[in-house]
C-alpha cells in the first residue's frame, strides 16, 4: 500500500541546500535534524488503500442573485420611503423602516454596499477605460439619484443606513443658526472634490477616502481601528443633538441628491389649505428644511417630523380624529 | 399665470436634461460592465509564500490590517500538493526540542488551527514512512501565515498558502490589507477566475 512512496533521496543538490538551511536553525543539540521525506506530493493513486485526497475549503462570495436581491431591497426601501412619507404622512412608520434599514444594510450588509461609497467606483469607472464595475455597483449609484428627481430625497428618510442610524439617535433637537449651517453645508462639496481627488488618480496611488473614512461602518461590522470607532462614537453622540451632522454636513452623495431632489417632481409638502402658519412644523425639523413655512427639497430628508408635530396632519391629526370618533 | 408655466417649462426641462444625463452615464458603465472581481492573494507575490525568502518572521499584516474581526484570510493546505510528511515544519516547530516520541514537543500555530491524522496505520518503528493528512481549522486560523512561510520549499512543498474566505471578506473597495502589503500580493480578479485557480501564477 505504501509503494509509491518514498523516502528522500540521498544526497541531491536541493537535499544539500536543505541540510545547510536546517544547520542554521539547529541551534539547541537537541532538536532533530529535519529532512522532508518526500519530494513529490504522494498522491491518490500512489497512496493507495482507497484514500481520497480531502476538498480544499473554498467558501462563495455572495451569490450574484443576493446581490440583485440588494439592489431590490434598496428600491422597495426607497419606494415605501417616499410613500410613507408623501402619501401616509406617518413617521412611527418611517422609524420601523429606519430600523429595518440600519439592520439590513448595516448589520446584516455591513455597510456594503453602499450609494455614498460607489460615487469614487463610478467616477474612476467613467474615466478610467481599463476599470469598470459591475452593473450592481451601477444601479445601487443610479437608483436614489434618479429617484431624488421624481420624489426627493426618499433614499435618505429611510433607505440610507447610515442616514438611519443619525435619524435613530436623534432625540433632543437643537436648531442650527441658520448661516452656520449653510456654510457647513459646504463641507460636504468639498469633502466630494477631495473623494474624487483620491479615486481618480493612477491605479497604484488611488484611495478610496469615502469608504476609509465611514464613520458608521465599524459599527455595522462590531470591529475596526479605536480611530474610526471613536469618530463614529462622537458623531452618535453631537447626532445626538444636532440632527444627522454627517448626512447635512458631510455625506457627498447628499450633495448630489441636493442638486437632484431641487428638480423633484413631487416633495414634502406643507399643506396651504389645511396650514394653521402656527410654525411648529418650521420647529419640529432638525435640518433646516423649512424656510418661510415651506419645505426645501433639497435640504429635506424624509424624516416626517413635521408631520408628527403637526396638529392638522400626519399620525397626530389622525390621533386626534379617532378620539373624537370615539368621543 | 405665464410666469408660473415657464418656471414650470424650466423645471421640466432641467429634470429632463438631469435624467438624460443619469441615463447615459448609467448606459455607459452598464456597456463595459463586467462581472464580479474579489480579492486574491498572489501567491508567487506574497511574502510567506513566495520562494527564496526563509528563515525571516512571517509577515502577520494579513491578520491585523483586515477590517473585519477575524482576518478574511486564512492559510489553506492544498491537499493535492501536500507532501503529508510525518515531521511536518508547518504543523510542528521544528526548532523546538524532541520529546520521547521523537518528534519536535512544540506545534508552530499559535491558535493550533492545524490538526493531523495518520493516514492507513502509523508505524511507530519507521516514522519516515507514516504519512498524515493536514487539516487546517478554518474557523481557528487567523491567516498570520506562519505555517505558509515553513511550508514552501525546500523544507515542505509549498502546499500551504493564504487564501480569502469570501464569506468574511466584504470586499472593500481598496482592500485594508493591500494597502499594508509591502509585496502588492492583493489583487483583484475575476470571480470565475479566483475560484477556479487555486493561486495566481502557479500551475
Amino acid at each position: 500500500m505504501w509503494g509509491g512512496l518514498k523516502p528522500g533521496r540521498g544526497f541531491s543538490p536541493a537535499a544539500l541546500l536543505l541540510l545547510a538551511t536546517v544547520a542554521v536553525w539547529e541551534l539547541p543539540a537537541q532538536t532533530i535534524p529535519y529532512q522532508r521525506p518526500v519530494d513529490e506530493a504522494p498522491q491518490e493513486r500512489s497512496i493507495g488503500g482507497g484514500y481520497k485526497t480531502p476538498a480544499v475549503q473554498k467558501p462563495l462570495p455572495r451569490s450574484s442573485w443576493l446581490q440583485i436581491l440588494d439592489v431590490a431591497v434598496l428600491a422597495v426601501a426607497m419606494g415605501i420611503s417616499s410613500w410613507l412619507v408623501l402619501k401616509r404622512r406617518s413617521r412611527k412608520s418611517l422609524v420601523a423602516l429606519a430600523i429595518g434599514s440600519v439592520a439590513y444594510f448595516g448589520f446584516y450588509r455591513e455597510g456594503c454596499i453602499c450609494p455614498i461609497g460607489s460615487i469614487q467606483n463610478v467616477a474612476v469607472a467613467l474615466t478610467d477605460p481599463h476599470y469598470s464595475i459591475p452593473m450592481v455597483v451601477t444601479a445601487t449609484f443610479f437608483l436614489p439619484l434618479v429617484m431624488a428627481v421624481f420624489f426627493g430625497r426618499a433614499f435618505c428618510g429611510g433607505a440610507c443606513a447610515l442616514g438611519a442610524i443619525q435619524e435613530l439617535v436623534l432625540v433632543k433637537p437643537l436648531q442650527v443658526p441658520r448661516r452656520l449651517d449653510r456654510a457647513l453645508g459646504l463641507l460636504k462639496y468639498v469633502y466630494l472634490g477631495l473623494a474624487l481627488f483620491f479615486a481618480l488618480k493612477p491605479a497604484v496611488a488611488r484611495d478610496f477616502l469615502i469608504c476609509r473614512f465611514d464613520p458608521f461602518v465599524d459599527f455595522f461590522r462590531r470591529t475596526g481601528p479605536p480611530h474610526m470607532l471613536l469618530l463614529g462614537g462622537a458623531f452618535l453622540v453631537a447626532g445626538m443633538f444636532i440632527g444627522r451632522p454627517y448626512c447635512r454636513y458631510l455625506c457627498p452623495y447628499g450633495g448630489l441628491l441636493a442638486w437632484c431632489a431641487r428638480l423633484a417632481h413631487r416633495g414634502v409638502t406643507i399643506t396651504p389649505d389645511k396650514e394653521l402658519d402656527c410654525g411648529l412644523c418650521t420647529d419640529a425639523c432638525p435640518y433646516g428644511a423649512i424656510e418661510k413655512m415651506r419645505a426645501v427639497r433639497r435640504n429635506c430628508l424624509y424624516c416626517a417630523r413635521c408631520y408628527a408635530a403637526c396638529p392638522c396632519d400626519g399620525d397626530l391629526a389622525r390621533a386626534k380624529a379617532q378620539l373624537v370618533k370615539l368621543s | 399665470m405665464s410666469d408660473f408655466t415657464r418656471r414650470d417649462l424650466l423645471h421640466k426641462a432641467a429634470r429632463g436634461t438631469v435624467l438624460a444625463t443619469l441615463g447615459g452615464g448609467a448606459a455607459f458603465l452598464v456597456q463595459k460592465a463586467h462581472g464580479q472581481v474579489v480579492w486574491q492573494v498572489d501567491a508567487t507575490r506574497c511574502l510567506n509564500s513566495r520562494l527564496g525568502v526563509v528563515g525571516v518572521e512571517a509577515c502577520k499584516l494579513c491578520t491585523t490590517e483586515c477590517v473585519v474581526a477575524l482576518s478574511a484570510v486564512r492559510a489553506v493546505n492544498e491537499h493535492a500538493r501536500c507532501g503529508r510528511c510525518n515531521i511536518c515544519p508547518a504543523y510542528f516547530n521544528i526548532t523546538s526540542a524532541v520529546d520521547e516520541r521523537g518528534l519536535p514537543s512544540e506545534k508552530l500555530c499559535p491558535r493550533d488551527a492545524i490538526t493531523r491524522k495518520p493516514i492507513g496505520k502509523a508505524d511507530p518503528e519507521d516514522p519516515a514512512n507514516n504519512f498524515y493528512e493536514y487539516l487546517i481549522d478554518e474557523e481557528k486560523c487567523d491567516g498570520c501565515g506562519k505555517c505558509v512561510m515553513q511550508c514552501k520549499e525546500p523544507l515542505g512543498l509549498g502546499s500551504i498558502v493564504l487564501r480569502i474566505r469570501y464569506n468574511r471578506c466584504v470586499d472593500c473597495n481598496r482592500c485594508a490589507i493591500s494597502r499594508a502589503c509591502p509585496k502588492d500580493a492583493l489583487i483583484q480578479v475575476p470571480v470565475e477566475q479566483a475560484l477556479r485557480s487555486p493561486d495566481v501564477g502557479r500551475t
